[in-house]
């Protein structure tokens, strides 16, 4: 272990960040549940529930209490990984970063509050959904940050194509998967998850008729999708081919290839299933998922940018 | 311990304390009626001058598709309470070949009158994890009185559209909630969230020429001489009108027809 690494905090804050983005992404599909299940409202008040702590965890107040109580521990595991950070991080912008999940988790908490006692208005649960999403980002950025790998300092790599270099790639997937993400919040707060029912033509055409806005919006989802699926394609082919060695750059990009094909999978089933529990729920999750991926190998493209390529490093500093 | 960290700490500590103290309620038990509805500064109309009648059957054609079963294994409680009656769906219910809860009702009151808004509560009891009644209307400002009959917590969330939505939580058995509905709306769903299968429509009118329709799909509407259009609503085969003219006392049969093609369609 380098000094430099000690300097900056503890293998253990680095766990405890990973422990929290992994607890985040449950949470992330827990409260996809509560929009499967059409639960939000199964709970009228808020901060208590019925006026306990606990109500009897019954129909769904099973899913609207436990995305509750699920959202309770990552809001107090990002209490305590805000202190640990501020108490021994040195880098001031990690510390920082750590800060502003915090907020942003307290953000949300009141979103979902103000949601259930405005009786889930578009604004606000969308809000509370995209939210949710970049606090997502914010904890899995501060497990990168505080992993072994980036305070060792990342491998430099030289980006030999001409065009677009890499992290621009890389960051112009993150912004299409989170511009997307927006549009299926939209989708389903709009309740225009089944505007077209069929799938994978749009009432028999390729282009359906925006006979209402909830057609558009849920075209417009399945159109971020194919925008979607073809940066992510880039962005693996562009890897695969130039920087496969170095698999901090090639396991992520991998990942998220392989997860995008599980996603349009789940896409297409929460169509042909009406919007089954299941499935739509694992597309919420699996589309958070995809995203923190996206992060993490733009974060690493951006760090190893514009420094000499150095391969002994690169394959001793994955996590 | 350094200075950054107190303030972490505080900052922590005040606002998860600020966010705590949020939260409110809708409940609307407590808010007066208004003495009638109807068009402002009329002359108060008496019931006692709806001489004629217009009466009918809302016939059912076809097959009535069986009654779904509710699944209430999500409740203990529910699933032990069902009966025979509230353990199916009462989305469509048959009769002697009629269709009931039909909404049946006057589009446009005569103009000019006022109509004087009961006093009487209109009540609607979840019981057995069921809403009774099923299908029901009122005037505004009437009296909507919510009760509490089970031994679990429901919530009533009233998804109005003209009105303010509501959502309320009664965790209590006996619980009671009054609810105010100033506007007219035609349907009004309410449905419990925790019990999804729980659910109930109101009508909601600012005159008296209203009902819903009963075994063997019959319904009756007391109305003052005129020409009205009389509209009929079902919460799945949707709405259906006919003009009638009554003159004096004399009843005038009308019909109406819903079929279960048609639903299909």
């Amino acid at each position: 272990m380098s000094r430099h690494f000690l300097e900056g905090g503890s293998i253990g804050l680095h766990r405890f960040a990973l422990f929290t983005s992994f607890c985040t992404a449950f949470l992330i599909f827990v409260g996809g549940l509560v929009t499967s299940t059409e639960s939000g409202l199964a709970v009228p008040d808020w901060p208590l529930s019925y006026g306990m702590f606990f109500p009897p965890m019954v129909g769904g107040i099973f899913y609207e209490h436990g995305h509750r109580m699920v959202a309770a521990f990552v809001g107090f595991l990002t209490v305590i990984l805000t202190i640990w950070t501020c108490a021994t991080e040195k880098r001031a912008w990690v510390r920082r970063l750590s800060v502003a999940a915090f907020f942003a988790v307290l953000t949300q908490g009141i979103l979902g509050g103000l949601t259930v006692i405005y009786l889930l208005p578009t604004a606000i649960s969308m809000t509370h959904a995209c939210l949710a999403q970049t606090f997502f980002c914010l904890v899995v950025s501060l497990a990168l940050f505080t992993s072994p790998g980036w305070k060792n300092g990342l491998p430099s790599v030289t980006d030999k194509s001409a065009g677009i270099g890499l992290p621009a790639l890389c960051g112009l997937t993150t912004a299409a998967i989170y511009l997307q993400l927006i549009l299926g919040a939209l989708m389903r707060h709009t309740d225009s998850g089944l505007a077209i029912p069929d799938f994978p033509l749009a009432f028999g055409r390729i282009i359906p008729p925006f006979n209402s806005p909830n057609i558009a919006i849920h075209f417009a989802h399945r159109l971020g999708a194919t925008i979607v699926t073809g940066t992510i394609i880039w962005t693996f082919s562009r890897i695969a081919r130039e920087f496969k060695s170095y698999r901090m750059l090639f396991r992520p990009a991998l990942t998220m290839f392989a997860l995008v094909v599980v996603q349009l999978t789940l896409g297409a089933l929460t169509v042909l299933t009406a919007k089954s529990v299941v499935p739509t729920t694992a597309h919420v999750a699996t589309g958070a998922v995809i995203l923190g991926t996206s992060v993490v190998l733009t974060l690493r493209a951006f760090g190893m940018s514009g420094h000499e390529w150095k391969p002994g490093r690169a394959r001793q500093s994955g996590i | 311990m350094p200075k950054r960290l107190v303030f972490v700490c505080s900052s922590i500590l005040v606002l998860a304390l600020a966010a705590a103290c949020g939260g409110g309620g809708n409940d609307t038990s407590g808010l007066p009626p208004a003495p009638a509805g109807g068009a402002p500064g009329g002359a108060t109309f008496d019931m006692a001058t709806a001489t004629g009648t217009v009466s009918g059957k809302i016939a059912f054609e076809g097959t009535p598709p069986p009654a779904a079963r509710i699944q209430m294994s999500a409740d203990p409680y529910c699933a032990m309470s069902a009966t025979p009656e509230t353990s199916v769906s009462e989305e469509v219910k048959v009769s002697d070949g009629g269709l009931e809860n039909v909404i049946v009702y006057v589009k446009t009151a005569p103009a000019g009158l006022t109509f004087a808004t009961p006093a009487a509560p209109i009540v609607i009891d979840q019981k057995g994890c069921h809403y009774s009644p099923h299908v029901f209307t009122m005037m505004v400002r009437q009296p909507l009185e919510v009760r509490n009959s089970d031994m679990t917590l429901h919530n009533i969330h009233v998804w109005a559209e003209t009105n303010t939505p509501v959502n309320i939580g009664q965790a209590v058995q006996g619980m009671k909630n009054n609810i105010n509905l100033d506007k007219e709306e035609v349907p009004l769903p309410i449905r419990c969230d925790v019990h999804r299968w729980m659910n109930s429509f109101a009508g909601v009118f600012s005159h008296p020429f209203h009902t819903v329709s009963g075994a063997g799909g019959a319904y009756s509407l007391k109305l003052p001489p005129g020409t009205y259009e009389i509209v009929a609503w079902h919460e799945k085969y949707g709405m259906k009108t006919q003009m009638v003219t009554v003159a004096g006392s004399e009843t005038k049969d009308l019909g109406f027809s819903f079929s279960a093609a048609a639903a299909a369609d």
